[in-house]
C-alpha cells in the first residue's frame, strides 16, 4: 500500500485513512492494531476491494485494484481472496456443508472435486461432525471454523479476517487463532487480521497499529509469544489517547 | 416535537414502506366510493336494473370491506414486525406500551384518513366516468352525476370504522414480545426444516385428485364435486405452501450435482426459507388470485353468453299456439300493431306444425312444411331447401344435432297418415331456437304434407298440429318493448308451474337479450373491479413481505458481494429468487382457475352450448401480463434496495 488516502464525502466529510504506507510479504501473518475509529474497517475494505482508495494506489500480488473493471474485482475477490468475519456471516440458511462449498460452486467446479476438498477441510478443521447442521445449531468456535473454512476451500493467496476473535470466547478463540497460524504456516498463505485483541496479535508475526487512520508503529514478533505480547501492550498503551496524557505504564 | 407530531412525521418519512400499503387502501376506498355512488343513485329508473344493480353493488361492496378488512390486517402485522427493532429502541428509551399503542393508533389512523380522504376524492372525480359506463351497460337514457351525503356518509363511515378496528387490534401484534426480542428482529431459523413428509405428498394427492376430479367431471358428477373440491382444493393449497413445496425443494437439495451449481445453492435454499416464512401468506394469495381469475372468467363467459346468443336464437318473436286457442288473432295483431308503432319492418311466417308416430322409433316427430320452411329462410337470409316427394329432411333443435344429424339416413313411414318418407341430412343451420319445437323435427315436401291428415295416435284431429308464428325483425334489439303483456303472462304462468294450462306460448329474445346483457355486462364490470382491488392487494402482499426481509437480504447480499458474486450473478440470483415467490402463487392459481374451467365448462355446455375457452384464454393471458408488469416493477425495486 503507497500513500494510500480514504475521505468519505458527504454533509460531514471524514478522512478515515491518511497517507497509509505498508507492505506486507507473502506469506506473513500480519495483524492491524489501533484503537476503534482508527480506520481499520475502511483499510480492510480497501484491501478486499469492496471500496477504492480516494488516492494512493493499493498493489495485490502485481494488480491494482482501481484499473480492473467491478467483474474482474469480482473474480479477483472470489479466487484470490478469502474473508473472515466477527460475526461469522455464514448464509443461515445453508448448512455448514453447503457454506464451505458455496465459494466452489460459483467457480461451476466438477461435483467431485467439490466433495473431496470439503472432506480434506473437514478433517482439517474438524467440522466433519456438524456438516449437516445449520450456523443456528453450532457454537460461535464452530462457525467461525466453518467461516475459516468458507474462506480457504477456493484455496486463496490472502485471507482476509475482521476481527475473527471478537465473538468468541477464550478457548475458542484459541483454537481459531492457532489455526488460522498453522494454515498460514502449513499453506503460507498471507493473512491480514484486524482486532483489538492483543492476544489475538501476538500469534502474528508482525503487528502493525495505526491511529487516526495514520500508520503509527509496527513491531516484529520474537521468539516468546509471551513477550510479544507484552510489547504490544506496551504500545497499545501509547496508542490510547495523546502520548502526553498518560505516562507510560508498564503492566507485568 | 408533540407526540402528535412525532406520529405524523414516522408516516411521513417512512412514505416508501407506506406506498403500497396507502396505494391498495385508496383505490379500495375509491371502488367502494364509486359503488356506493351507483347504489344510492336517484335516476335508476327501471325497477328491474334497479334491484339488480342495488344487489350486485351491495354484494360487491360488502366483498371488498371484508376483504380489505382483512387485507389491511395482515400488510400491518407485516409492518410492525418490519419495525419491530424501532419499537424496541422506543421501549428501550423508556417508553411505555400504553404510549407504544397510542402511536401506532396514531399512525394508522392518519394513514386512514388519508386514504380514505383521496380514496372519496378520486372516487368522486371518477364517478362521472364510471356512471358513463354503466349507462351504456344498462343502456340508459342518462345517468348524471348527482350530489348527495349518502355514499359519501356511507364510504366514511365503513372505512373509518375499518381503520379503527384495525389500529386498535394491530398492537397486539407486538404485545407479547420482550424489548430484547424486538431489537433483534424476528429472523427465524428453527422453523425451517418442519415440514412433514406425510402432509407434504397428502397436499400433493389432494391437488392431483381436485385437479383430476375436475378435468374428468361429466354432467351427473359435476355440481356434487363443485361442492367438494373447492374446499379439498383449498386444504391441499395449504399443505402443498407449507409442506410439498418443502418437500420438494429437499429433494432438489439432496441431489448434489444438481443442488450445488453457481446460482441454485444460494437460490434454492433462499426460496426454501422465503417460502416457508411466508407459506400462509403464499396460500391466502393463492386463493385470492384464484377468486379473482375465477369470478372474472365466468363473467366473461356469461357475457361470451350474450355473444353467442343471436345464433341460438335466430328468431326475433316467437309466438305457439294451440288450435283451440282463442286469443291467437288477437295476440298476433296486437304484436304486429306494436311493431308498427314502433316502426320496425317485420316478416311473419305462420306454420303449422303436424305431428305424428315415426315407425323407426316409435317417438313423435314435429313436421314441417317446405315452402314454410323457405320462406323462412328467405326472410332470415338462409339456403333454401327443394325436396321431392318421399323425401325429407332433418330441422337442427341445437347446434350439436347439425353435426349428429348430418349423415344420418332414415326410412320411415308417419304411421298415422302412413306416408312413407326418407329423411336424409339436416338443415345446416339453426332455424329456430332449441327446444321451442320438439327435439325430433323434420320438413317434408308440401305434397308430402298434404297427405298427413290422421290425428296423432291418441289425441283428436285439432290437438294433433299446432301453430308456430316465427317473426323475424331486422333490428331485433330494438324489440324489447314488444308484446311485453303476452311475455308477463306467460312468465306469470310459468312462475305458477301452470304453464301447460295457457294455450299459447310467447318468447321476445331481444327483451331476453337486453335484459341478459346488461345484467351480464354489469356483473363483469362489477367483478372486474373487485378483482383488481383483490390483484392489486395480493401484489401488495408480495411487496411487503420483501421490504420486510430487506434488511437482512441486504446483509447476504453484502456478504456474497465481498466473497466475489459479480453484479450479473447477483441479478441471476435475485431473479431465481423472486420468480418462485412471484409465479408459484400465481401459477398455482392459474392451474386452480383452469381445472375448475374445465369443470364450469361442462356446466356450461348443458345450460346454453357456449364454448367458453377463448374467453378464459384471454383473461388469463391478461392476468398473466398483469403480473409481469408487477414482477417487474418490483424486481427493479428490490435490486435497487439490496445493491445500495
Amino acid at each position: 500500500m503507497d500513500e494510500v488516502t480514504k475521505v468519505y464525502e458527504g454533509k460531514v466529510t471524514h478522512r478515515a485513512i491518511n497517507q497509509l504506507s505498508f507492505e506486507v510479504g507473502k506469506g506473513e501473518f500480519v495483524a492491524v492494531m489501533g484503537p476503534s475509529g482508527s480506520g481499520k474497517t475502511t483499510l480492510l475494505n480497501l484491501i478486499s476491494t469492496i471500496d477504492s482508495a480516494t488516492s494512493g494506489t493499493i498493489t495485490i500480488d502485481g494488480l491494482r485494484p482501481e484499473e480492473m473493471t467491478k467483474t474482474e474485482l469480482a473474480l479477483f475477490r472470489r479466487r484470490q481472496l478469502g474473508f473472515v468475519f466477527q460475526d461469522f456471516n455464514l448464509l443461515q440458511m445453508l448448512t455448514v456443508e453447503e457454506n464451505l462449498v458455496l465459494p466452489l460452486t460459483l467457480d461451476g467446479l466438477p461435483l467431485d472435486e467439490m466433495k473431496k476438498r470439503i472432506a480434506d477441510l473437514a478433517k482439517k478443521l474438524d467440522l466433519g461432525q456438524i456438516l449437516e447442521k445449520r450456523p443456528n445449531e453450532i457454537s460461535g468456535g464452530q462457525a467461525q471454523r466453518t467461516a475459516i473454512g468458507r474462506a480457504l476451500i477456493h484455496q486463496p493467496a490472502f485471507i482476509l479476517a475482521d476481527e475473527p476473535t471478537g465473538n468468541l470466547d477464550s478457548k475458542a478463540s484459541k483454537d481459531v487463532l492457532e489455526l488460522l497460524a498453522r494454515v498460514n504456516q502449513e499453506q503460507k498463505t498471507t493473512i491480514l487480521m484486524v482486532t483489538h485483541d492483543p492476544i489475538a496479535a501476538s500469534y502474528c508475526d508482525r503487528v502493525i497499529f495505526i491511529k487516526d487512520g495514520e500508520f503509527f508503529n509496527e513491531i516484529y514478533s520474537d521468539d516468546r509469544r509471551q513477550t510479544f505480547f507484552q510489547r504490544i501492550l506496551n504500545v497499545l498503551s501509547l496508542l490510547g489517547g495523546n502520548v502526553n496524557d498518560l505516562s507510560t505504564i508498564r503492566l507485568s | 416535537m408533540t407526540f402528535r407530531q412525532f406520529a405524523y412525521r414516522n408516516v411521513v418519512r417512512n412514505r416508501r414502506i407506506y406506498a403500497a400499503f396507502f396505494m391498495a387502501s385508496m383505490f379500495s376506498v375509491m371502488v367502494f366510493f364509486m359503488y356506493s355512488m351507483l347504489l344510492f343513485h336517484p335516476k335508476i329508473e327501471d325497477e328491474f336494473l334497479r334491484e339488480f344493480a342495488a344487489s350486485g353493488m351491495i354484494v360487491a361492496e360488502i366483498i371488498l370491506y371484508i376483504f380489505t378488512l382483512f387485507f389491511l390486517f395482515y400488510s400491518m402485522s407485516a409492518f410492525l414486525q418490519a419495525r419491530s427493532k424501532e419499537f424496541g429502541l422506543l421501549l428501550q428509551l423508556g417508553m411505555e406500551k400504553k404510549q407504544l399503542n397510542k402511536l401506532i393508533f396514531l399512525e394508522t389512523m392518519l394513514i386512514g384518513a388519508v386514504s380514505v380522504a383521496t380514496g372519496i376524492f378520486f372516487g368522486y372525480a371518477f364517478s362521472k366516468f364510471f356512471f358513463m359506463i354503466v349507462r351504456e351497460l344498462l343502456q340508459l337514457e342518462s345517468l348524471p352525476l348527482y350530489v348527495s351525503i349518502k355514499p359519501f356518509a356511507l364510504t366514511m363511515g365503513a372505512f373509518f370504522s375499518l381503520f379503527v378496528i384495525i389500529a386498535m387490534t394491530s398492537v397486539v401484534f407486538i404485545r407479547e414480545q420482550k424489548i430484547i426480542e424486538l431489537i433483534r428482529g424476528y429472523w427465524k431459523t428453527d422453523e425451517l426444516q418442519s415440514y412433514s413428509t406425510v402432509k407434504a405428498i397428502l397436499g400433493i394427492a389432494m391437488l392431483v385428485f381436485a385437479y383430476g376430479a375436475a378435468a374428468f367431471t361429466s354432467t351427473t358428477v359435476v355440481l356434487a364435486l363443485s361442492i367438494v373440491l373447492p374446499p379439498l382444493a383449498a386444504l391441499g393449497t395449504y399443505f402443498f405452501f407449507t409442506h410439498s413445496v418443502l418437500f420438494l425443494l429437499h429433494q432438489v437439495r439432496k441431489r448434489k450435482s444438481l443442488y450445488w451449481h453457481p446460482y441454485r445453492l444460494i437460490a434454492i435454499s433462499e426460496v426454501a426459507v422465503k417460502l416457508r416464512e411466508n407459506a400462509r401468506m403464499y396460500f391466502i394469495v393463492t386463493i385470492v388470485s384464484t377468486v379473482a381469475f375465477l369470478s372474472v372468467g365466468t363473467l366473461t363467459s356469461l357475457s361470451s353468453y350474450t355473444g353467442q346468443f343471436r345464433e341460438i336464437n335466430p328468431l326475433s318473436l316467437i309466438y305457439s299456439s294451440e288450435m283451440s286457442n282463442p286469443y291467437e288473432s288477437d295476440h298476433i295483431s296486437l304484436l304486429r300493431n306494436e311493431l308498427e308503432e314502433q316502426g320496425l319492418s317485420y316478416t311473419l311466417v305462420p306454420f303449422l306444425i303436424k305431428q305424428q308416430t315415426s315407425s323407426f322409433s316409435q317417438n313423435s316427430v314435429d313436421i314441417l312444411r317446405m315452402s314454410d320452411v323457405n320462406s323462412l329462410a328467405l326472410a332470415l337470409g338462409l339456403p333454401l331447401i327443394e325436396l321431392p316427394p318421399g323425401e325429407a329432411m332433418f330441422i337442427p333443435y341445437s347446434e350439436d344435432s347439425i353435426g349428429t344429424l348430418k349423415s344420418k339416413e332414415i326410412q320411415t313411414v308417419l304411421e298415422e297418415s302412413n306416408v312413407p318418407i326418407r329423411i336424409r341430412g339436416v338443415y345446416p343451420k339453426m332455424l329456430f331456437p332449441s327446444m321451442i319445437i320438439g327435439s325430433n323435427i323434420v320438413v317434408v315436401s308440401d305434397s308430402d304434407y298434404r297427405l298427413i291428415n290422421e290425428p296423432f295416435s291418441g289425441r283428436s284431429l285439432i290437438d294433433s298440429s299446432y301453430k308456430f308464428f316465427a317473426f323475424h325483425v331486422a333490428e331485433w334489439e330494438r324489440t324489447k318493448s314488444i308484446g311485453l303483456d303476452i311475455d308477463s303472462q306467460v312468465t306469470d304462468a310459468i312462475y305458477d308451474g301452470g304453464f301447460t294450462t295457457l294455450p299459447f306460448y310467447f318468447e321476445n329474445p331481444g327483451l331476453n337479450y337486453s335484459v341478459i346483457r346488461a345484467t351480464f355486462s354489469l356483473l363483469l364490470f362489477t367483478g372486474l373491479m373487485v378483482a383488481a382491488v383483490l390483484l392489486l392487494a395480493a401484489g401488495s402482499f408480495v411487496y411487503f413481505k420483501l421490504y420486510t426481509g430487506l434488511e437482512r437480504d441486504k446483509r447476504q447480499f453484502d456478504v456474497l458481494k465481498r466473497m466475489g458474486l459479480t453484479e450479473q450473478e447477483i441479478i441471476k440470483i435475485v431473479n431465481r429468487q423472486l420468480v418462485p415467490q412471484f409465479f408459484l402463487p400465481w401459477g398455482i392459481a392459474m392451474l386452480h382457475s383452469a381445472f375448475s374451467f374445465l369443470s364450469l365448462q361442462v356446466i356450461w355446455s348443458n345450460l346454453a352450448e357456449v364454448s367458453i375457452l377463448s374467453e378464459m384464454i384471454l383473461v388469463l393471458v391478461g392476468f398473466t401480463l398483469i403480473q409481469i408488469v408487477y414482477y417487474f416493477l418490483i424486481r427493479w425495486r428490490y435490486i435497487d434496495h439490496v445493491r445500495a
